[in-house]
């Protein structure tokens, strides 16, 4: 038996409090067991398929090739190129040190070099995961090695976004990754960053990337932060991102998933100082058997702060799609602002959504809404554009790019919007 | 001179929802004809029209209907408008988020293809769409806007007009074309009708009042009352029928 725990060895071991952290998450993680359908927040995803027995955990030791640059970007010929940026990759859960050279004011390091070099790491390391609460977090931080940390120094404003690439390809083992970025921009900073994850077209395996982001916004810094979720079809993903604001920061979220057999993103946002703001948006595509799962968690912690949240998703086939959105506003937390709305396009009688927004409102004086809506595609729009010599199934398409322009053309940076569209709609409405 | 059939309806029935609709319905249009079906409220036209083009949840239960010669029944909505039939929507349906601009190239190109004409690109069509736009009063700005999405009544049939005359079907069906129009609105799509009127299309005019046909002169006059044709004649028919009204077609109820 080789399950998700698995004794393996990692570097920084002689580093107290690094082991510590992974002894905690250990605990953690053996305190709640793997999420089964009475876990109130796994109610809707049920990831029992990921609690395999047959994982190979990669810690690095197995990863000697890296493939060339053209197979880590991916398919250009089909999609749109990937943005111009800073690359950072990672093949199969692995850092590889073909890295773009960086501009000035930018902190680039695989994390565990970062922990044994940069001190602070240990001040922010794990500070805004709740263990308790987030059992794949938990597990997480018991293999926590690979990932990278990023730190945007004061007052420096990225041109380019960086780009984390994790490239998947795996044999016909199930491997089994564990991803950990830390992310700092400190006061004054701007940056964007991509996350993107894909795998090369022969992986079939029942892989498991599981990754955890921990980022930190100083006073007035701003992050744009897009992903690309295009895991293999068979493959788990679970994602947590957890973003601390201080005052006037701003983050702007984009997250697109279109693979994976099951995966969750999720975002929790906290705003703990006065005139933080996030934009958290969404969107989701697929059909087959799939569950996707955007879960987002925004906590106002200060007065006159504001959270906006879009997320559009469209479901065929036999998929599942799942939003589990809440805004909850601290007691003191007055003239905030928080919205959010989940729109769901159907498009068969087996697809399924699952949708539960939820609001805790402890202040007055606050502007809150929250809205869910699912449908299918208007027949009298379809006839219309097929009376007009335009096909059934192009006319869907049609519909189906216009249901997620909607969400997309929130994303300010025309390159990255031009990008992700082109997975969008690639897969739309098959 | 010989006349070549474009349009053949032969004893059509047809129903909405399990209630019959149309009643032994006949018309032949030849190639270049200009036909004009006028009847009181609820008499079945615009049913007539959907059935043409093949709307869903339109049942046609008996009859015929031969387009070139081809059983247009058992063409789908879209091999229709590529053979050549076009509705001009009486109520043309907005769809939020799709431009314009990019549904129309998707429509010029659709039926390209089936006739074997290379695609256009968007160059070659935007050139076409200004130039035939131009005629109608329809600029760039409106084509980049969402399909109908806040346009006027007026700009709507305009838009309607501008398919029409950039697809260049065989037969238009024309569904109360002059609804909601003013008098200037109704001139310029009069006048769009009227430039595809070349001796070879063909038009079908379903109008309440006789008001359009002062802008668009048929060559045969028909009244549609209770589901089937009960008086043919030539134009002079829609003036006798703007004095007299409908009252003896339709029965007492």
């Amino acid at each position: 038996m080789a399950g998700l725990i698995q004794k393996t060895e990692l570097m920084g071991e002689e580093i107290p409090w690094l082991s510590t952290l992974r002894k905690q998450g250990l605990e953690a993680y053996q305190k709640q067991g793997f999420p089964g359908a009475k876990t109130e927040a796994w109610k809707y995803t049920k990831p029992r398929a990921l609690n395999a027995d047959d994982y190979v955990v990669n810690t690095g030791k197995k990863q000697t090739d890296f493939p060339s640059k053209e197979k880590i970007e991916g398919k250009a010929d089909v999609f749109e190129p990937l943005p111009e940026g800073y690359g950072i990759y990672f093949e199969n859960g692995i850092f590889n040190p073909a890295a773009s050279d960086l501009p000035q004011g930018v902190e680039v390091l695989p994390l565990i070099e970062a922990v044994m070099l940069r001190g602070e790491v240990k001040d922010r390391l794990g500070k805004l995961v709740d263990l308790e609460r987030h059992p794949f977090a938990a597990l997480n931080t018991y293999y926590l090695q690979e990932g990278v940390y990023i730190r945007i120094e004061k007052n420096v404003t990225l041109k380019k976004p960086l780009i984390i690439i994790n490239h998947t390809a795996a044999g016909r083992e199930n491997l089994f990754f564990n991803l950990r970025n830390l992310i700092v921009l400190e006061e004054g900073a701007a940056a964007g960053l991509i996350e993107y994850y894909h795998y090369s077209s022969e992986v079939k395996s029942r892989y498991f990337c599981n990754v955890v982001n921990e980022v930190f916004l100083e006073k007035n810094s701003a992050l744009r932060h897009y992903k690309l979720q295009n895991e293999a079809f068979k493959a788990g993903h679970m994602a947590l991102t957890i973003v601390e604001e201080k005052s006037g920061a701003s983050y702007e979220g984009f997250c697109l998933q279109k693979g994976a057999d099951i995966a969750r993103n999720e975002t929790r946002v906290l705003l703990t100082e006065e005139q933080a703001r996030a934009e958290v948006n969404a969107a989701y595509v697929m059909n087959g058997w799939a569950t996707l799962d955007t879960t987002t968690d925004i906590e106002h912690l200060a007065p006159c702060t504001f959270s906006e949240q879009l997320v559009k998703g469209v479901v065929g086939g036999d998929a599942k799609g799942v939003f589990q959105g809440k805004i909850r506003i601290a007691p003191h937390a007055v003239k905030t602002e928080g919205r959010q709305l989940h729109k769901a396009l159907l498009l068969s009688d087996t697809a399924e959504i699952d949708a539960k927004p939820e609001l805790e409102i402890f202040a007055d004086d606050v502007k809150c809404s929250h809205g869910a809506a699912s449908g299918e595609l208007d027949e009298e729009q379809l006839f219309y554009m097929q009376s007009r010599g335009i096909g059934r199934e192009e006319a869907k398409h049609l519909l189906i790019e216009a249901y997620l322009n909607d969400v997309i053309s929130k994303i300010r940076d025309e390159n990255i919007r031009r990008w992700i569209t082109s997975y969008a709609h690639s897969s739309a409405g098959e | 001179m010989n006349k070549t059939p474009l349009l053949e309806i032969e004893d059509l029935h047809a129903r909405v929802c399990d209630k019959e609709i149309i009643k032994g319905f006949s018309l032949t249009i030849n190639e270049g004809e200009v036909h004009a079906i006028m009847g009181p409220n609820g008499a079945g036209k615009s049913t007539l029209s959907y059935v043409l083009c093949g709307k869903p949840g339109y049942e046609v239960t008996a009859g015929s209907i031969r387009f070139r010669g081809k059983n247009l029944l058992s063409m789908s909505p879209e091999e229709r408008a590529r053979e050549g039939v076009f509705l001009c929507m009486q109520y043309p349906v907005e769809i939020p988020g799709v431009p314009t601009a990019t549904f129309l190239k998707h429509a010029v190109n659709a039926i390209r293809q089936h006739h074997c004409l290379p695609e256009l690109d968007t160059m070659e069509f935007l050139k076409m769409v200004r130039e035939e736009g131009k005629k109608l009063g329809i600029d760039a700005e409106m084509i980049k806007r969402p399909v109908n999405v806040g346009f006027s009544g007026g700009e709507k049939k305009r838009l309607e007009t501008l398919q029409m005359s950039i697809l260049k079907p065989a037969l238009s069906i024309l569904d109360e074309a002059d609804s909601g129009l003013d008098i200037d609105a109704l001139k310029i799509v009069a006048e769009g009708v009227n430039a595809l009127r070349d001796g070879r299309r063909s038009m079908l005019v379903i109008t309440h009042y006789q008001r359009l046909l002062n802008y668009i002169i048929p060559d045969f006059v028909h009244v549609f009352a209770e589901g089937h044709i009960v008086k043919s004649g030539d134009k002079n028919l829609a003036l006798e029928l703007e004095e007299k009204g409908y009252a003896e077609f339709v029965r007492e109820k």
